[in-house]
């Protein structure tokens, strides 16, 4: 039950080391992170890259918080473990990103878009990302081995 | 660490938990249990069985002795307020992180509590502090108490049992330490003054921890001889009959089955979606979530009522009294389902929760070195063990169940209905565990 507070540039440093590993293991498909036309919750489609490639192995979950409206909420999504998970959040309003995984993860969301926090899980489980002030579960990844 | 803010945790304890089942793992254990199940129907033994007046093994007479010594009895007592204090210092003292107390409530007490039982007997009676509070206060020359009113029953318990899982499952923040001390100070005002008004029978009736420790107990091989008294080592199911019938037990049970169902229909999309269309704020919520419990916990009520009533060939007294002849066919249907779904809780938030009493104000103590440990995710890092575990549970549980309750309708119904007087019993018992499977694999 220890929470993690990660400071927001050490996410930021981890996450562009990370999106470099896993771009490199995906085999130079490193350029797929123009994540911005994304369709929310999907992993990283590498179906626009040359089509050799296979996906890089990473969770992005794009999340917009607006006028109250959340999108995704109650998203089910597949990971593996040891893999990144990514989570990037457009907001207009400051909450926490709750991480219940085991450990769990607690990220500070600020009211301004483009805020990514990443983590990745070890342990196999249900893993459901929730928003703690608005109270809404966004996602569950199922993390499998 | 820093902050203060209290973590929303699913069942209060925060973390991830199980993987669905496999389909194919659901779909090989639906096969068994209904196999099973009309496999006993129709070919079992044509006699009762199993008599509760059956002696077993006797174990030698100085366990018998020694586990009813007065000074075993105070030094188990003693602990138990030991402990009690030791997890009231945390809760009063600590930091919110890393708190033992939401471990100590939902893991030990609830499921860690149902593991001893099974495996030792009640246990709950030698260890409860608030018995102990109450026979020191009686060994302080307070008063007689005036005795329990028989139509309560179990009822106390069921209602007990019931605000246990509406804090679990259905409340704003299962989690917040102050939630958990509130629910744990009406409990020990309700239980103590009960018994200081009642007397000590209110303990075994209407504490609901030590009815639960009673009705996981009743499928312990572990027993006293009914006349002798001496432990010995026996068939559960020669046990299982043991169980009181009292207004309420019913109750008591479906409350145990019918949460534990919820628990995983409340993780499943569809419900989580329903809830957020349907409710803008916390508290609407909360109405729905404890709408859904009772829902689920009427369902088995219901079912079960009718299915121990539906039998032609007896009377009217007779069919009243059926629900409450067959419950104890549902102890192990409970058990197996609790175990199903809380083995991981038990083994790996059971190991967390000891980590965390090893330093209960979170200053940094390491009390028997228990601070360097670390958890071992056993259960969770091998999948596929654990949901071979989770459908043996289930389906173990649905067979002892139907096992149990064929014997007692050999014993009960009259002849030439005992065979079509089961199978509203064995349908039912078959839509539980149909039902358990699909949550499990689905949930």
């Amino acid at each position: 039950m220890t929470s993690i507070h990660r400071d927001k540039r050490l996410v930021a440093a981890l996450a562009a080391g990370a999106l470099l590993i896993a771009g490199c293991g995906g085999g130079g498909s490193g350029g797929a992170q123009s994540s911005s036309g994304q369709p929310s919750a999907s992993t990283v489609s590498p179906s626009d890259m040359q089509n050799e490639q296979k996906a890089p192995d990473r969770l992005l979950i794009d999340v917009t918080i607006k006028g109250g409206e959340i999108n995704p909420t109650n998203a089910q999504l597949e990971a593996k473990t040891n893999e990144p998970i990514v989570v990037k959040v457009d907001s207009d309003v400051a909450d926490e990103l709750h991480v219940h995984s085991t450990p769990d993860h607690t990220f500070k969301i600020e009211a301004k878009p483009g805020q990514q926090f990443q983590f990745s899980v070890d342990v196999p489980g249900k893993v459901d990302i929730e928003l703690h002030h608005l109270e809404k579960t966004i996602a569950t990844v199922q993390v499998q081995p | 660490m820093t902050d203060g803010s209290v973590v929303v945790l699913a069942h209060g304890l925060g973390g991830s938990s199980d993987l669905p089942i496999p389909y194919t793992y659901a779909l090989i254990g639906a096969a068994w249990a209904l196999t099973f199940t009309f496999g006993v129907v129709a070919l079992a033994w044509r006699r009762p069985r199993f008599d509760p007046d059956k002696p077993g093994r006797a174990l030698p007479l100085w366990v018998t002795t020694a586990v009813d010594a007065p000074a075993t009895r105070w030094v188990l007592a003693a602990a138990g307020l030991l402990f009690a204090a030791w997890v009231a210092m945390a809760a009063m003292f600590g930091t919110a992180d890393g708190n033992p107390l939401p471990g100590v409530f939902y893991v030990l007490m609830w499921v860690g509590l149902v593991a001893s039982s099974l495996a030792i007997g009640p246990i709950w009676r030698a260890v409860s502090p608030v018995r102990t509070v109450y026979r020191l206060l009686r060994l302080a020359r307070l008063r007689d108490g005036r005795g329990y009113p028989r139509q309560l029953g179990y009822w106390p318990a069921a209602f007990g049992l019931f605000a246990f899982v509406w804090l679990e499952l259905a409340s704003p923040d299962p989690g917040s330490l102050g939630a958990i001390k509130l629910w744990l100070w009406v409990y020990i005002v309700v239980t103590l003054t009960g018994a200081i008004v009642c007397g000590d029978k209110w303990f075994g009736r209407a504490d609901p921890f030590e009815v639960y420790s009673v009705v996981a107990s009743r499928f312990s091989p572990m027993r006293r001889n009914p006349q002798s008294g001496r432990i010995e080592i026996g068939n559960p199911f020669n046990h299982l009959p043991t169980m009181p019938i009292r207004p309420g037990t019913v109750t008591v049970l479906a409350v145990l089955l019918g949460s534990t169902a919820f628990d995983s229909f409340s993780a499943m999309p569809v419900w989580r979606n329903f809830v957020d269309r349907q409710t803008e704020s916390a508290a609407t919520a909360t109405m729905l979530r404890t709408a859904g419990l009772l829902v689920f916990i009427t369902v088995v009520v219901v079912t079960f009522w009718l299915a121990a009533r539906a039998t032609g060939g007896v009377d009217k007294r007779t069919r009243r009294e059926l629900p409450g002849v067959m419950a104890h066919s549902l102890i192990p249907i409970v058990l197996g389902y609790v175990f199903a779904h809380y083995l991981s809780y038990l083994i790996e938030r059971g190991q967390q929760t000891v980590i965390d009493l090893a330093d209960p104000l979170g200053h940094g103590w390491n009390l028997f070195g228990l601070g360097n440990a670390e958890v071992n995710y056993v259960l969770s890092l091998h999948p596929s063990v654990l949901a071979t575990i989770k459908v043996c549970c289930v389906v173990g549980g649905h067979v002892a169940g139907v096992i149990a309750a064929h014997d007692r309708a050999l014993k009960v119904l009259p002849t030439g209905y005992q065979l079509t007087g089961q199978l509203a019993m064995m349908l039912v018992m078959v839509g539980y565990t149909f039902t358990g499977l699909y949550l499990l694999f689905g949930g």
